[in-house]
């Protein structure tokens, strides 16, 4: 379905969609990030790259999956605590971070589904919005079969056209959100069609960074583990993890048990994001850890998105959002690693 | 609905013996769930246990499948929860989550000869394939263990390994002398060279620290036993178990999920990260 909405009309269309809970990208001080939206009219889709993605909506950085206590007959009791399930929308999803949520889909269904994940993520409507200019200056999606208006992973794709938006849904769930304010939308025009086209067109050549030929990158990588690339290359890491919490795609979590009293016994066991750049992440209780050294980190990085990710799912478990360039405060550049694994030893 | 994979069932401790004190002490547990189910696994899978308010461990089964009455896990007490473990009594609930991991293709082994080999705690993951094997001995051809631990003390299954060798060839091995010790003295790789099992017709099954594994591995290569007859488990840090944490990865394995049961012709072909 491909409708045009007036911008003076958005934010009617935000009320008529008071059912849902509401996301969007709210500054906060300086920076950008996903929010619950109490009132429409602080929605507004000026952003510029957020510091995290959605992915925290869906998988949030930390969740209590039960609790545990004992009663005064010390009787154990265990509780599964799921998400509330009520349906969200996420406003100004970017296009690298929602195709970010696809591959998510796939560590967390699979043999096991994850009830925690699929609660929210099947209640859960994306709205997209093109990037006619890029969000940050280290974008790189269409190195990574993205683009500025890709629509994987979305329900709707919104694009800027001025003094509207052109409003594509691409699902089942896009399209109620387009039925339910049914009037507020017109039918695109030739020139709107065109219009959506040049600026789709136009965004691709604002990308400034890319990686030579990802083609090539899985099997070199392959190739080079034992190289002594990852040491040279980690040198300079502070393991601070910043890269991977920042990722749209990172998955990787940890579970404790945190204790509220411990007689009668009372607690909950927790589930947080995890760092594969953490020594202590693969470190056993012996002292012995597959990954000791900085290199086999960064490598476990790079390999994970590049190589393992593609072996098991076919896509590469990056989208090109540049946060992990930017925001590495020892300006380890994912872009420029792989350009040199490219051309290493030749 | 379908079972939430991340909420363990509970169990109560029916029996717990001490099989090695002192520093690196071992006790084995025995768990019956509190309700019915229909909990049922292969020989070398794995289950994660909880202690709540310590949090989880992947400890393998030690018990045949063949047992419905119990479940049993012989634990080395290392950290929170395998020392919280240690501490508990008989009548204590755990949680028990599972089963994880491949297990071993023992259906494939029918009619070969079975080399078990172990060291320390590591009896206790091959544990349930050898009795098991050992039950239906006429379905295998010969059976043997070779088996050491540090000090006779750091053995487990003590009484168990003495009716063991009324059924089948067992050669135990200790690191270094002791007065009243007739077997073997040295590490295990070396008991493997000194017995020279021979690898016709033959499958190993090797479970133990990491550079234990590696040296048998050497050991039986040397013995000119081919890669594929070389089965081996492999043991990275685990905490969720269905390949979803990420941490336990080699390459793109996850060891929870696709091992921790190998081959070492399938091992090798996997990066050498772990
Ligand atoms: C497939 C498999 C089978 C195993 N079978 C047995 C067994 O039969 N008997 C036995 O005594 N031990 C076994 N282990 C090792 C056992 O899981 C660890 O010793 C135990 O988890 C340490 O936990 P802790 O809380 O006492 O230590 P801590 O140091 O407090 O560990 C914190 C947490 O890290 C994780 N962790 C740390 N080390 C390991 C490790 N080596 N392996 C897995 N997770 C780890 C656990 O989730 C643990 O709760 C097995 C490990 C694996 C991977
Ligand atoms: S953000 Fe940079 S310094 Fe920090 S862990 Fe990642 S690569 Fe290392
Ligand atoms: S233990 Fe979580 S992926 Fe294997």
């Amino acid at each position: 379905m491909k409708k045009i909405l007036r911008k003076k009309s958005f934010l009617q269309w935000v009320k008529r969609l008071e059912s849902y809970k509401i996301y969007a990208p709210m500054k906060d001080d300086d920076f950008w990030n996903f929010a619950l939206i109490n009132n429409p009219k602080d929605l507004n889709l000026n952003h510029s790259n957020t510091v995290l993605s959605p992915k925290k909506i869906i998988f949030p950085q930390r969740e209590v999956i039960l609790e545990f206590s004992t009663s005064n007959d010390s009787e154990l009791e265990v509780k599964e605590i799921l998400p509330e399930e009520k349906a969200s929308i996420i406003f100004g999803v970017r296009p690298c971070d929602a195709r970010a949520i696809p591959l998510m889909d796939k560590v967390f269904g699979g043999d096991f589904t994850d009830p925690y994940y699929w609660k929210r993520r099947d209640k859960t409507i994306l709205v997209g919005l093109s990037c006619n200019t890029p969000p940050s200056s280290n974008c790189f999606c269409l190195s990574v079969e993205g683009s500025p208006h890709s629509k994987e992973g979305l329900d709707i794709l919104m694009t800027d056209l001025g003094d509207k938006y052109y409003v594509e849904s691409l699902t089942k769930k896009g399209d109620q959100l387009i039925n339910l304010a049914k009037n507020l939308f017109e039918e695109p025009n030739a020139k709107d069609n065109k219009d959506l086209e040049n600026i789709h067109k136009d965004s691709e050549k604002k990308i400034k960074r890319q990686i030579q030929d990802i083609k090539n990158i899985p099997a070199k990588l392959k190739e080079m583990f034992e190289s002594p690339f990852w040491d040279e290359e980690s040198l300079s890491c502070l393991r601070c993890g910043i890269c991977t919490y920042l990722c749209p795609t990172c998955h990787c979590f940890d579970i404790n048990d945190e204790i509220i009293s411990s007689s009668p016994l009372k607690g909950k066991r927790v589930r947080t994001w995890d760092n594969c750049q953490f020594p202590d992440f693969t470190m056993h209780s012996s002292g012995h850890n597959p990954r000791s050294d900085r290199a086999s980190r960064l490598r476990q990085r790079i390999l994970h998105k590049f190589q393992y990710f593609i072996e098991q799912y076919q896509n590469y478990q990056c989208t090109g959002c540049g946060r992990c360039i930017s925001k590495c405060p020892v300006g380890i550049d994912i872009i420029e690693v792989l350009n040199k694994v490219e051309n290493y030893g030749t | 609905m379908e079972h939430n994979a991340y909420i363990p069932r509970l169990a109560k401790i029916i029996q717990i013996k001490e099989e090695v004190s002192g520093a690196r002490p071992i006790k084995t547990f025995r768990t019956q769930f509190l309700n019915k189910n229909d909990f049922a696994f292969h020989c070398g899978q794995c289950t994660m246990l909880s202690v709540f308010g310590k949090g989880e461990s992947m400890i393998s089964i030690s018990s045949p499948p063949l047992i419905k009455d119990y479940l049993q896990f012989s634990i080395l007490k290392m950290g929170r929860v395998t020392s919280a473990l240690h501490e508990m009594e008989v009548g204590d609930k755990i949680g028990i989550r599972g089963p994880y991991g491949n297990g071993f293709p023992i259906e494939d082994w029918k009619g070969k000869n079975l080399i078990f080999i172990g060291g320390g705690i590591g009896l206790a993951p091959i544990w349930s394939v050898l009795q098991t094997a050992l039950g239906k001995k006429q379905e295998y051809g010969e059976l043997k263990l070779i088996y050491g631990a540090r000090t006779s003390k750091d053995l487990v299954f003590k009484e168990e390994l003495k009716e063991l060798k009324k059924k089948m060839i067992v050669h135990l091995s200790i690191d270094v002398e002791e007065p009243e010790w007739e077997e073997f003295i040295g590490f295990v790789p070396q008991n493997v060279t000194d017995k020279k099992p021979s690898p016709k017709n033959a499958i190993t099954i090797t479970c133990g620290p990491p550079i234990m594994i590696k040296f048998v591995i050497q050991a039986l290569k040397d013995l000119e036993f081919e890669d594929a007859q070389i089965y081996t488990t492999v043991e990275n840090k685990m905490k969720c178990g269905i390949g979803k944490c990420g941490r336990c990865n080699i390459g793109m394995h996850y060891v929870c999920k696709d091992g921790p049961v190998y081959s070492w012709a399938e091992l090798k072909k996997l990066p050498q990260e772990y």
